[in-house]
């Protein structure tokens, strides 16, 4: 039997479909206490990677493992891992708490776990009306529900906040931390790294089926250079001031405003100071993990930039 | 694997499948009663009229006591039994259509349980419908039928377990099939292609080539042979000695040309679910679910 240690394991996973690599010698683990964001952009393999964990698509190479052991080794999966998977299906004739009695009877709990995890997401008003006049929001917390009905030591969300609203994310957020704070473990994926940035600790970060970034977010933050935005009375003569100081990542910003990159703003007031420029405002630019994420996982399925509305425009325009 | 079974079971039950199938089965056995009882009674008066004497001098009883609702019973069993074989196949494919087939087996030990409890749980509704199924005609038959022709204790019992039977292995060949082809529309359709014509076309290609034989081991030719056997058995044993020839007319009535023995036919169909749910297994065991 599995060996309780609420562990994924994901080790050289490989999975072709035909002629499509979708995941590609991936390898990663995930441990109980913390929530991971598994990342990655549209068609990245993120989805395959889960279903492989899950047992519902099989690998080509390498082994996916939770608590040490294959998914069909579990034993009694439903007490195990809980999992909420987009595309997972409802009958659309079937009441939301009959539907949570079916999988309850499957995994071997009482009824009563059923009208719990319906009052858990807050669906408790809507328990008796037919899934089929569900909202996306609903579905998705019914699809929690399900998931959470065995009790699971582990979690694996799959695009969770898809068709919640703000207050529903709010709360999944509060929910999943507290879940991990109970020793448990949350592994929870997006296309969006705003998304899950206040959720998650530690990310997993996947482009074109390979692992891009794998650590604790706040590795990934330190790892981004900082910048200093500064606004000054003559931008030439500041830049000119830092150029003759060696600083040589200057870029003036469409606001008006010079970024500059890989220097204190103690520095660059200093130097402002010397040649005799006035300083309007200052600031250092908080991370933009954003930026740092796209850079990680760009290249994937990229588009060519629109063509220069404005100049076709004038071209073609009244002279 | 009694979580499963009792899982499979709730969702069979908590929606309405069951009886909005259940309701044309029991109408239809009821129809095919009624109407059994009928053409039965104006077939006894036509051969009661004195020109076919000789017919009934050859079955050594007079017509009024021949038990032709026999074969409008096996008869009616055959077409019935085609809405409990839908309900079969019904099971995995639209699990899979609708991708609740996705939680099925994150919640099962393993596919193969998860199958098999289905399995299970459709074998108990195919003897659900296979009861309502012989009520209903039942009720049709003796509502038209004069008692003389209807069947006495022995032959309602084995009637109503060759329905049971029946209506079981009906719905094991749907699930199979369902498995196979994991589509509702398309398993559908194609079980009634296959049971309404295509088979019949094959009878009558095989009566053709004077092979009828092997009709008894085709699904349909097999399945018909299960009913239609012990509904001429019935028959002969209530009405005397009676020639190789006419037994193979009456045979032919009933619905179970070249049919084998009932036990034997029964054990055919069987063989025939099993290949299917095999291959459906097989299917089922090695698709990825995406």
């Amino acid at each position: 039997m599995h060996d309780g240690s609420g562990l994924i394991a994901v080790q050289n996973l490989t999975k072709q479909f035909g002629p499509v690599t979708a995941v590609q010698n991936l390898s990663f683990t995930v441990s109980p206490g913390s929530v991971t964001g598994f990342l990655g952009p549209n068609g990245a393999g993120k989805t395959t990677t889960l279903r492989m964990l899950l047992g519902l698509v099989k690998p080509t190479s390498g082994t996916a493992t939770i608590n040490g052991r294959p998914f069909h080794q579990l034993g009694q999966p439903g007490r195990v891992v809980g999992a909420v998977l987009e595309a997972q299906g409802f009958h659309p004739a079937r009441t939301a708490r009959n539907h949570l009695r079916v999988y309850a009877s499957a995994i071997g709990v009482p009824d009563a776990q059923a009208d719990q995890v319906i009052g858990l997401v807050g669906l408790g008003s809507a328990a008796d009306r037919k899934v089929g006049g569900f909202s996306l929001g609903m579905k998705q917390r019914l699809a929690l529900a399900t998931a959470l009905l065995g009790d699971p030591q582990v979690l694996v969300l799959d695009e969770p906040a898809n068709g919640l609203d703000p207050e529903g994310i709010a709360w999944l957020r509060t929910f999943l931390q507290s879940y991990a704070r109970m020793g448990r473990t949350v592994l929870i994926s997006s296309h969006l790294l705003a998304e899950v940035e206040q959720t998650v600790d530690q990310v997993v970060i996947i482009s074109r089926g390979q692992t891009m970034f794998y650590g604790p977010l706040q590795q990934l933050r330190q790892s981004q250079q900082k910048r200093v935005l500064v606004q000054p009375s003559d931008l030439n003569a500041l830049a000119t001031a830092l150029r003759a100081e060696g600083v040589q990542a200057i870029e003036q910003l469409p606001d008006g405003r010079l970024a500059v990159s890989g220097v204190e703003s103690k520095q660059v007031a200093d130097t402002a100071l010397k040649a005799g420029v006035s300083i309007y405002g200052i600031q250092e630019e908080q991370v933009d993990l954003e930026r740092l994420f796209f850079q990680l996982t760009s290249g994937q399925y990229a588009g060519y930039a629109p063509a220069p509305y404005q100049q076709q425009q004038q071209q073609g325009g009244w002279h | 694997m009694g979580n499963l079974v009792g899982a499979e079971l709730r969702k069979t039950t908590t929606t309405g499948l069951w009886w909005g199938l259940l309701i044309p089965t029991a109408v239809l056995a009821l129809g095919w009663g009624l109407a059994t009882g009928m053409l039965g009674q104006f077939f006894v008066d036509f051969a009661s009229s004195g020109d076919v004497d000789e017919v009934s001098d050859f079955l050594g009883v007079t017509p009024d006591q021949w038990k032709v609702s026999l074969f409008g019973m096996a008869r009616a069993i055959n077409v019935s039994t085609i809405f409990p074989m839908v309900f079969g196949a019904m099971a995995i494919s639209s699990e899979i259509s609708r991708r609740t087939i996705t939680t099925t087996f994150l919640t099962a030990p393993s596919r193969m349980h998860a199958l098999l409890a289905k399995m299970l749980v459709y074998v108990l509704w195919g003897a659900i419908y296979g009861l309502a199924i012989m009520l209903f005609l039942g009720v049709g038959v003796a509502l038209t039928s004069s008692p003389g022709q209807l069947p006495d204790a022995g032959g309602w019992a084995m009637l109503t377990l060759v329905c049971v039977l029946s209506s079981i292995l009906m719905t094991m060949f749907g699930v199979g099939v369902g498995a196979l082809i994991p589509n509702v529309a398309g398993a559908v359709v194609l079980l009634l292609l296959y049971f309404l014509v295509i088979e019949n076309v094959l009878h009558g290609v095989l009566a053709y080539l004077e092979v009828p034989a092997v009709i008894g081991f085709l699904p349909n030719g097999s399945i018909n042979g299960l009913t239609g056997s012990v509904s001429v058995d019935l028959f002969l044993s209530a009405a005397g000695v009676v020639p190789p020839e006419i037994e193979d007319v009456l045979r032919a009535i009933a619905g179970a040309s070249g049919a084998q023995d009932w036990w034997l036919s029964g054990i055919v169909f069987l063989l025939w679910s099993g290949v299917v749910f095999a291959g459906g297994w097989a299917v089922t065991q090695a698709k990825d679910i995406t």
